[in-house]
């Protein structure tokens, strides 16, 4: 009996062990991703509600985003599904990573992650140089009726901004700025603690701790960030 | 007091052998396989959206999406591997939020509707292109 109640005195948990069977930290790690899947969730109805409030004016994506690296041909949704294929290539070598952590394999390990930082770093220079050119924007320009200086006059613009936008609704533009702008920051947030838990692994930190959980939990971050490209590649970009 | 989870070792509970290693990481490439072929295949549609009707490109669309979603989080965030317990508290709360908040969004986006020439008049007078008609005029007809 003496001996039960001092490994409940041990244990975080106070029933004496984890009620979903997880360490706190990957536990805490699930529900901070849950709330985070939150915010993109209500950014992306938010997303949803313009679109369809706007149908007549908004801007068609296809005609969009039709830049692709060496060639000045239109192609649209190509750039785009290479950032996807990117990214998605990343979470398999972090999916590897974790893997090779549970067979506490420290050269594995290192490896994978390094190809996963490799590939969140083509990621985020991928979205700068998409960024680039929405904000660029077209040779001819469109004419719009903006309001400046206190009156509505015509004039032609190029590319998109927070006010105004070539391709049709600025709301448009905003949205994209904003929810690309937010999964972007999550991506190099992402690389920043990949590199950090990379560190670590080569310094021996998990080898000595006996289990190489931290790199299934920055895992699960990093999964998390593959899983919103999904939702935003969707909605912004097929529909 | 120190915080140690020293019973069970959840850290060390998935550790695995170097044989199964091996089935996982084959389970693993598959899964990357499903999920680049889903995206050919929506890349392929959205190349040709024309020959499809716009409610069948959103439910083939949406439907791959959550496709996707559910192998990544099933397969490579581990879920599927969870206690049932956890895998319902991660999920059940979200579906049901995202559900009830798309049918509030979807159902409020349609207040301006028949009145858009009055109501957001300087909204859709930058988003014409400058043509012969009255922008305003357009957008009604546009919609009815």
């Amino acid at each position: 009996m003496s001996s039960q109640s001092a490994t409940l005195n041990n244990t975080a948990w106070d029933g004496g062990k984890s009620p979903f069977g997880v360490s706190y930290g990957k536990m805490m790690m699930w529900f901070f991703l849950v709330s985070d899947a939150l915010s993109f969730g209500g950014l992306l109805v938010a997303y949803g509600f313009m679109r369809h409030k706007y149908p007549e004016v908004w801007p068609d994506p296809s005609q969009v985003f039709t830049h692709f690296p060496g060639t000045h041909a239109s192609i649209p949704l190509a750039y785009v599904g290479l950032m996807t294929f990117i990214l998605i290539l990343s979470s398999v070598t972090m999916v590897l990573a974790v893997e090779a952590g549970h067979r506490n394999d420290k050269k594995e390990v290192e490896k994978w992650m390094l190809l996963t930082i490799i590939g969140g770093l083509m990621f985020v220079g991928s979205q700068a140089w998409e960024w680039y050119n929405f904000i660029i924007g077209s040779h001819e320009g469109a004419l719009r009726t903006v309001f400046e200086d206190g009156k509505w006059i015509e004039k032609t613009i190029y590319g998109a901004n927070l006010q105004y936008n070539e391709y049709g609704l600025p709301v448009f533009g905003d949205f994209f700025f904003f929810i690309t702008g937010f999964h972007g920051t999550h991506v190099f947030s992402g690389v920043v603690i990949n590199f950090i838990i990379y560190v670590n692994v080569i310094k021996g930190t998990y080898e000595k701790r006996g289990h190489y959980e931290m790199v299934e939990k920055v895992g699960l971050y990093w999964h998390f960030v593959d899983l919103v490209w999904v939702f935003v590649f969707t909605f912004f970009y097929l529909l | 007091m120190e915080f140690n989870d020293n019973f069970p070792s959840y850290e060390t509970m998935a550790h695995h052998s170097e044989e199964e290693g091996k089935l996982k990481r084959k389970e693993l490439w598959k899964v990357f396989f499903i999920l680049s072929a889903i995206t050919i295949v929506e890349l392929i549609i959205g190349f040709y959206p024309s020959s499809f009707s716009s409610m069948a490109l959103k439910i083939i669309f949406i439907g791959g999406t959550l496709l996707k979603a559910g192998f990544i989080v099933l397969s490579f965030m581990h879920l599927g591997e969870e206690v049932k317990t956890l895998r319902y508290i991660i999920i059940a709360p979200y579906v049901f939020f995202i559900i009830y908040l798309s049918f509030i969004a979807l159902n409020e986006g349609l207040y301006s509707d028949g009145h858009k020439a009055t109501m957001d008049k300087n909204v859709l007078l930058h988003s014409q292109i400058k043509g012969a008609e009255a922008p305003a005029a357009k957008t009604t007809e546009a919609h009815h």
